[in-house]
């Protein structure tokens, strides 16, 4: 698509120069970053002097733009680059933004807005109401196209392994809709009762909040949802597939990885068997979290969510070989076998009665092998989450004494702190900077250990220091049962000759795909891993089943990315968005330290649901949409596509009218002026949308309390010929508007009275005088003086100071309920980074410069490239008309003139 | 009941109207119509989502006639015609009703009877749509070539543009010398150029482009003809009169300074006009001319801002302080409107040492003789009121900008104009530089005051405007025309008599004399039609039978 003109922005001054230029029959390519057309010209409620609705104005040049045969309108499109080619055309690199709304199929019916579970403040409304992530920019959008806020992964949802959507579920939470946040879970996660207790929960340490008073409790939330989702439901809702595929897989090992494979593949239709080496399902789940952790009957309902898909999972059928699997007629085979083998530490009597592995210990407990350790002594070896649950389940069959012996200081232990702490709680002890030098026994049975205590170096490649054994330290300690938790790897016997292994014992896999050397044979989980968490785990098995399909399916592993997650935002960005007020984290009950020592009872309890939904509340949407998936679920045209993704193209232009506006002047940066500190100092474009006809409330209001103002003063030159904000120039605008809102008030309150501190009046365009002079007879009260500073008093009413000039001079002050600071326009930096290199001259106040405003207003340095409206200096509307009449006029002779053709 | 299938189409325009007229009731109320197949509410009709409703409305229930019921047609009759055309329907079968200027805004505490008068109005746009014929609109060829009024800095860069763009231009000058009040400016702000210099440069130009042909000393005498095929008549001094044929008319002619009335702030007298003597002490008096209040005693008070003197007093500051460092510069002003990047200009005469003075409109400077100064006493606002004398050896009076005179042209024209004289836009944001005769664009400081590049940049959006027009190769006409009945018209010439436009011409029809419309020149306006004594005259798409019906059904009970 070649066309004649580029125009880049889609406000008043980009719009009439394309319908011009497309009225003289040239081509022209308008782009636009934002959802609509319309610029700010049509976010105005009425506009001066003539009082014409600017919707009225706008909303037939947006459709005639959209509708012109001769105008292409792309928007959420920004232009990215423009160079210019030795032939004279201009090459523009575009990028089409995430909208996640197929704009071809969208009808603009809004269902979607109504099921979205995000409140975002609506820069439409300059945030004084809340729309939602799912959303029509305005009711006059051109085109009226939904859009989804995307502005990149949330931190929750972007770190989890599994790819569970934590922002989805919480804000379904938070908006009652409990059974669609388990099933978003149930998406990417089978076990969601497990990861509710069991999870070290990557997504609270990455949750933004985390950086003021404390992560959203998102496990917790989940613990709610699952637990209530499993009272209402004993069992799943669903059955198998109707049709099967004719693929069957083998999936060895029933932990979590094993399971989350099984899971996603029998969704898809493979038949699929799990074989289990031990008597009961669950892995690790089972076999090694102790029940105060994760109760058995929790493990069992998640476990019935795979196999109602009619996943078969034989037990106690150890898989001999990988080819054995497939004599058995399995076209793809799984390995999540985990890690059941502990490393030993290779020292003297380290096969003692006595002294046992972590796993072996825990197995026995949980499956009732070994119900009492009453007055024994135990010492757990090692630093690690494994070393934790053994030594408090010591704790619980009745020890005398329960110690970790851990060669490095506490702070080093691999442990997380919480576990630590629980530990130390119930009565273990911690022995740091000791490591076994060997087991004593008698009998052959285990009845010292002797250590040497260790000091600290420097820094390993761990980042950790280096343990250093003191010479001669070595002391004996009579203990009765040695548990060594030191590290774990699978066993990989079984398939010794079939697969590789990893210099830690691990099976080898590409860490893409988890295919194996072996075509066919997919590994993943701790197997590959080495221990890590679950949900890495059922991430890895998701993973699997994704690159099994496309093994199955015949399709290539290559050039695919799975679970393909958008950017995470900039949490420095979130914090700086201002929707953060300071909102405590509080945690689900615990049971005593006396009360968890008794048993295995679980010891964290769950929220309520009032706490659940308070606790959601506190999320702050970082990536605005949740990810929640209820605006696709519901949208009629099934226009919804959240794995649509930014789109580059390029076009040829022959010329290039830059028409990118202006921005708004910052009022934080007049820190006197209270903005964002009180609540009734709002901005000029606030008011104008309080009194548009599309208002956001029913009446003109103030922010803090919802009353009728009736007091209100408007502070002219916020941000303009104010060197102390870097800023000498007029903005030239805020005069006429804040003469025009105040007649606008006049009509909405009647009552209330208007204060306007100015410097000097600057009603100089046509019609402007006779319009200010209007203002003076409805009673507006014109003060000449400019505002130093504002003060709110206890009523939220806000202080005014002011130097009263006609009153004689000197420092007065005035009471109002409501201030409007009516700010500047500053230029909008997009306009020079369009060329490259700086290619594009500015003024010396950053806008861009016409090299002859007299005679050829519009030209800027470049040869072929105009400039329209506010890009090149603040105007008001009327100048803008004409000014972009002049740039289309400028373009039409060049395009005649230059002989570049299309 | 006709066999009409009908849709009425009634806007909330946010709340401009649904705050002030219950539309809902309104809409329950004209669906009771038998021809009304369809009747929505919308919340902005002509916002693109609405327009498309509409659209398929027509489509879908195969109307053949459609009402909206909102703004006035000024603003959107072009916009619902499109739409009927776009559903494929015939556009003159589309109706407007006006139900906000000429019923919400105009009733607002009055809900019951405003929406009783909506109802009425509703009533009558179906009336008319109801027995609405199939139109179709007449379509002129343009001349491609524009004749510029007016050889100022905005007519000559309008000319340049538009041969640029490969049209022909014939620029008309009044003067026997090109560059209006440009030519005799030394520097301009903010360029810093000479005026001479600038009108010298264009000069050039003009006389370079082979596709302008430049008539000074002349003027426009009449135009006749209609949009995109224009005929106009010059009269040029010493010459017989040109005819020309254009496509559009771009009028430039700029502006006139206010001549200060005798005494008016001492002017008259040689002190203030007249330099024989080392000036020491300059007082510039602003406002000169120019917001002068509604009460002021004047017959025609200018009222509104000049808009560029304030700019254009301090940078006369700024060049005098340049040639001497020691002159003292006194700028009594009201407000200082240095608007936009012309405020650094005022920053650097305050730092020059330009002494600002705000007076009040109530209580504006005095100036006498006294000596051999002339004393400019005024109460200085910035100063506590204080009274201030200044011994000025020279008095500048910073005088604004009128209308030229332009009478024979306006006349030719017949371009609207504004209480003061300057020429009036369509509508100062949608169609800034189009006039109410089509075809005829309005250039610089005629509309308005303005600086130099404002009024190039308008002139240049004339150009764009006026080449579009042209460049297209035709334009399409309404409809409205008036048509004869041979059979009744006896040809008595009170029709043609009454058109302004010479559209009625004499005809034989058969061996019976009978008047006949020429269509292009037919504007619809309609006064031939009650002039007839015959009754022979009707106007297309506001038929006698429309307009009767109208009024029957404005009449009714509402409810």
């Amino acid at each position: 698509m070649n066309q004649d003109v580029l125009i880049v922005g889609g406000g008043i001054a980009g719009m009439e120069s394309a319908l011009t230029l497309g009225d003289m029959g040239f081509k022209v390519l308008l782009v636009e970053k934002e959802g609509s057309v319309g610029g700010h010209m049509i976010l105005l409620s009425k506009v001066f002097p003539t009082l014409d609705c600017a919707s009225c104005i706008s909303t037939p040049k947006m459709a005639a733009t959209a509708h012109h045969p001769n105008v292409t309108v792309m928007t959420n499109t920004r232009v990215e680059s423009i160079e210019k080619q030795p032939d004279g055309t201009f090459k523009v690199r575009l990028n089409r933004q995430v909208t996640s709304v197929n704009p071809a199929a969208c009808t603009g019916c809004g269902e979607c807005e109504l099921v979205c579970t995000v409140a975002i403040p609506d820069e439409f409304n300059f945030d004084l109401a809340a729309r939602r992530a799912a959303h029509i920019p305005f009711p006059q959008a051109v085109p009226k196209k939904a859009i989804i806020s995307r502005y990149g992964s949330s931190p929750c949802s972007h770190t989890c392994p599994a790819g569970v959507k934590a922002h989805g579920y919480v804000s379904l939470v938070r908006a009652g809709k409990y059974e669609e946040a388990f099933k978003l879970h149930m998406e990417d996660a089978p076990l969601p009762g497990t990861l509710a207790r069991a999870c070290y929960a990557p997504c609270e340490g990455a949750c933004t909040r985390g950086e003021a008073e404390g992560a959203v409790s998102i496990r917790q939330i989940k613990r709610f949802m699952v637990d209530r989702y499993y009272a209402d439901h004993p069992e799943p809702d669903y059955g198998p597939p109707e049709t099967l595929l004719d693929k069957k897989v083998a999936v060895v090992g029933s932990g979590p990885a094993g399971l989350s494979a099984a899971y996603q593949l029998a969704r898809k239709g493979y038949p699929v068997t799990v074989f289990e080496a031990d008597e009961e399902s669950g892995g690790m789940l089972r076999y090694a979290i102790p029940a105060y952790r994760l109760p058995r009957d929790v493990v069992d309902r998640d476990i019935a969510n795979i196999t109602a898909l009619g996943v078969e999972i034989r037990t106690g059928s150890p898989v001999k070989s990988v080819k054995a699997l497939k004599d058995q007629g399995y076209d793809a085979v799984f390995l999540g076998v985990g890690t059941s083998e502990a490393w030993k530490l290779g020292v003297e009597g380290e096969d003692l009665e006595g002294v046992r592995d972590c796993i072996g210990f825990l197995k026995d407990v949980n499956t009732g092998k070994l119900r009492d350790l009453k007055g024994k002594t135990v010492a757990i070896i090692g630093g690690g989450n494994s070393a934790i649950d053994p030594a408090r389940m010591a704790v619980r069959l009745g020890a005398a004494k329960v110690l970790i012996m851990y060669r490095r200081s506490r702070a080093e232990m691999p442990a997380h702190d919480w576990e630590v702490q629980g530990a130390l709680d119930e009565g273990v002890q911690l022995e740091t900077l000791k490591t076994p030098k060997r087991f004593l026994g008698e009998n052959g049975r285990l009845t010292k250990i002797e250590y040497i205590k260790m000091r600290l170096g420097e820094p390993d490649d761990s980042g950790r220091r280096r343990p250093i054994p003191v010479d001669g330290s070595e002391t004996e300690m009579n203990v009765d049962l040695a548990v060594l938790a030191i590290g774990l790897k699978p066993n990989t016997n079984p398939f010794a000759g079939e697969l590789k292994e990893n210099r830690n014992g691990t099976f080898t896999a590409d860490p893409e795909t988890l295919l194996t050397p072996v075509p066919g044979i997919f590994a993943g989980g701790d197997a590959v891993t080495g221990p890590s968490m679950i949900v890495n785990a059922i991430g890895q098995g998701k993973r699997a089943a994704f690159y099994i399909d496309r093994f199955l399916q015949g399709e290539s592993l290559e050039g695919v990315t799975f679970d393909e997650r958008l950017s995470e935002v900039d949490k420095q960005e979130v914090l700086s968005r201002g929707t953060l007020s300071k909102r405590e984290r509080h945690n689900a009950p615990e049971l005593t330290v006396a009360e968890r020592i008794q048993g295995v009872e679980e010891i964290e309890g769950c929220f309520t649901e009032e706490e659940a939904r308070t606790a959601a509340n506190r999320c702050i949407d970082c990536g605005g949409c949740a990810e929640c998936h209820e605006c696709a679920e519901t949208c009629p045209a099934d226009a919804i596509d959240f794995d649509l993704r930014p789109e580059q193209t390029t076009e040829e232009v022959r010329s290039v009218i830059v028409s990118t506006g202006y921005k708004l002047f910052d009022p934080h940066h007049k820190e006197k002026y209270g903005f964002g500190k009180y609540p009734n100092v709002i901005t000029a474009m606030q008011m104008d949308r309080l009194v548009a006809p599309t208002k956001p409330y029913n009446h003109t209001l103030r922010p803090s309390d919802g009353k009728s103002p009736d007091n209100i003063a408007f502070v002219l030159c916020t941000g303009s010929r104010d060197c102390t904000v870097g800023n000498h120039l007029c903005s030239r605008v805020c005069c006429m508007y804040s003469i025009k809102q105040a007649q606008l008030i006049m009509g909405a309150l009647p009552m209330a009275d208007i204060t306007i501190y100015f410097m000097d009046i600057r009603a100089f365009g046509k019609g402007f005088e006779e319009f200010y002079q209007q203002a003076k007879g409805m009673g507006v009260n014109f003060v000449k003086g400019r505002v130093a500073e504002i003060e709110e008093t206890e009523d939220q009413n806000l202080l005014v100071h002011y130097e009263d000039i006609e009153g004689g001079g000197g420092h007065t002050q005035a009471e109002h309920d409501l201030v409007v600071l009516s700010v500047g326009l500053l230029p909008n930096p997009d306009a020079l980074r369009l060329f490259k290199d700086g290619a594009l001259e500015s003024d010396p106040y950053s806008y861009v410069r016409e090299i002859d405003e007299d005679l050829l207003p519009a030209k800027t340095n470049l040869d072929g490239v105009f400039v329209a409206g506010t890009s090149s200096a603040i105007r008001d509307i009327p100048d803008t008309i004409l000014h972009s009449g002049a740039a289309a006029a400028q373009t039409a002779a060049y395009l005649e003139k230059s002989g570049v053709q299309r | 009941m006709s066999d009409r299938r009908l849709g009425v189409f009634i806007c909330h325009c946010g709340g401009n109207i649904s705050d002030y007229v219950d539309v809902e009731k309104v809409r329950a109320e004209v669906e009771k119509d038998p021809d009304v197949v369809v009747a929505r509410t919308t919340m902005f009709a002509c916002s693109d989502a609405s327009q498309e409703e509409i659209k398929a409305h027509i489509k879908e229930h195969d109307l053949d006639g459609i009402v909206v019921a909102s703004c006035s047609p000024r603003l959107h009759l072009e916009t619902f015609k499109g739409v009927a055309e776009r559903a494929g329907m015939n556009p003159y079968c589309y109706s407007q009703a006006n139900i906000r200027e000429q019923c919400s805004w105009a009733h607002r505490n009055e809900m019951p009877q405003a929406t009783d008068k909506a109802v009425r109005i509703i009533r009558s746009a179906l009336a008319h749509t109801r027995l609405s014929e199939e139109l179709s609109t007449i379509r002129v060829e343009t001349t491609p070539r524009v004749v510029v009024i007016g050889a100022g800095m905005a007519g000559m860069v309008a000319s340049l543009t538009l041969a640029d763009m490969g049209l022909d231009v014939f620029l008309v000058e009044r003067e026997a010398e090109v560059g209006g009040w440009t030519k005799r400016w030394g520097k301009l702000f903010p360029s810093e150029r000479q005026g001479a210099e600038l009108v010298k440069e264009l000069h050039e130009k003009v006389k370079a482009q082979p596709k302008i042909t430049l008539f000074t000393e002349a003027e426009l005498v009449e135009k006749s003809g209609t949009v995109g095929d224009f005929t106009v008549t010059l009269r040029v001094k010493d010459k017989s009169n040109i005819s020309l044929k254009v496509g559009a008319i771009i009028v430039a002619t700029g502006f006139d300074p206010y001549q200060p009335a005798e005494n008016e702030y001492g002017w008259g007298g040689d002190r203030v006009v007249t330099l024989r003597r080392e000036v020491k002490t300059v007082a510039y008096i602003y406002c000169v001319g120019s917001r002068q209040s509604e009460d002021c005693g004047l017959e025609h008070p200018n009222q509104y801002c000049s808009r560029y003197c304030c700019s254009a007093a301090v940078h006369a500051g700024i060049k005098a302080v340049a040639r001497d460092p020691e002159l003292n510069q006194y700028h009594l002003y009201r407000d200082m409107r240095t608007y936009g990047k012309y405020e650094l200009l005022y920053e650097k005469a305050s730092h020059e040492g330009s002494v600002f003075v705000r007076f009040d409109e109530e209580a504006p400077p005095e100036v006498f003789p006294e000596g051999d100064k002339m004393i400019v006493k005024a109460a200085d606002v910035l100063d506590a009121g204080e009274d201030i004398e200044i011994p000025a050896d020279l008095v500048v009076l910073v005088t604004g900008m009128v209308p030229r005179k332009n009478d024979a042209l306006i006349a030719a024209l017949k371009i609207p104009t504004d209480g003061g004289g300057f020429f009036n836009e369509i509508h100062p944001k949608l169609r800034p530089v189009e006039t109410a005769i089509n075809g005829v664009f309005i250039a610089g400081a005629s509309q308005g005051p303005k600086t130099l590049s404002e009024s190039v940049a308008s002139s240049l959006a004339a150009v764009a405007k006026g080449g579009a027009l042209v460049m297209k190769g035709y334009v399409d006409l309404d409809p409205h025309v008036a048509v004869v009945d041979p059979d009744a018209c006896t040809w008595c010439g009170k029709c043609a008599e009454a058109c302004p436009y010479g559209a009625i011409e004499k005809v034989k029809e058969g061996d019976k004399e009978v008047a006949r419309v020429i269509d292009a020149l037919c504007k619809g306006g309609g006064p031939c039609v009650p002039a007839c004594p015959e009754g022979a005259l009707d106007l297309k798409g506001y038929t006698n039978g429309q307009i009767r019906s109208m009024i029957e059904s404005m009449l009714k009970e509402a409810v």
